[in-house]
């Protein structure tokens, strides 16, 4: 159903069983921030991270191959994970902004012709 | 006396004040913005979209400024993306 909104092992990155590559994939933050902070959370709460670790390492699945097509995409995704409104205001503004250039043509053909049509018209 | 409070407002933290902390926080969390299948699907598409049109946006401004020579698409006018990508360094 939602194959890109869902939280994957990120196994290619992986350090160890690849949790905090794919928190880091899911929310955009570096990676290694992530595993600072999760050394420094299972020193903290004196091994209950770990537990979850594994417990997440077991239960989330792998991330598909091919699952973005290069690095735009992805990051794209990550912004509509976090924020979706936020990516599909940056999608409408992309239409919007085809429009322009569009109208942009539009215009410079339109106009073209009727000078066209005026040089014709003296010619006469 | 203190012997009394102390434990009491351990207990009150531990059992009231954390999971107070934490049940704010889920409920925060659920109610943020989120989106369902169908709308991740559409959203899929209306961006596959907007790269398509935009790249055959660039060849035609392309192609027309090659015909005309006094044709300046908007686009020439604003920051070419370079098509290096320091991720893809080896």
């Amino acid at each position: 159903m939602s194959v890109r909104t869902k939280f994957y092992l990120d196994k290619q990155n992986a350090k160890f069983l690849g949790v905090c590559s794919g928190l880091a994939d899911y929310t955009g933050i570096e990676a290694i921030w992530l595993r600072v902070g999760m050394v420094f959370l299972a020193f903290a709460t004196s091994g209950t991270s770990v537990f979850i670790y594994f417990l997440i390492a077991w239960l989330a699945p792998n991330k598909p191959a091919g699952l973005y097509q290069g690095p735009e995409e992805e990051k794209f995704w990550q912004g509509v994970r976090s924020n979706p409104s936020r990516s599909t205001a940056q999608v409408r503004s992309t239409f919007r902004d085809i429009d322009r250039r569009l109208a942009d043509i539009e215009m410079y053909y339109t106009s073209r012709n009727t000078r066209l049509a005026d040089e014709i018209d003296s010619l006469r | 006396m203190e012997e009394v409070f102390l434990p009491i407002t351990i207990v009150g933290i531990l059992f009231v004040g954390l999971p107070w902390v934490i049940m704010h926080y889920i409920t925060r969390w659920k109610t943020a913005a989120t989106i369902t299948g169908e709308d991740e699907k559409l959203l899929d598409e209306l961006y596959y979209t907007a790269r398509q049109l935009e790249e055959r946006l660039l060849t035609v401004e392309r192609i027309i400024a090659a015909d005309n020579p006094d044709f300046r698409p908007l686009s020439a006018s604003r920051q070419e993306q370079s098509p290096f990508d320091i991720s893809r360094r080896n």
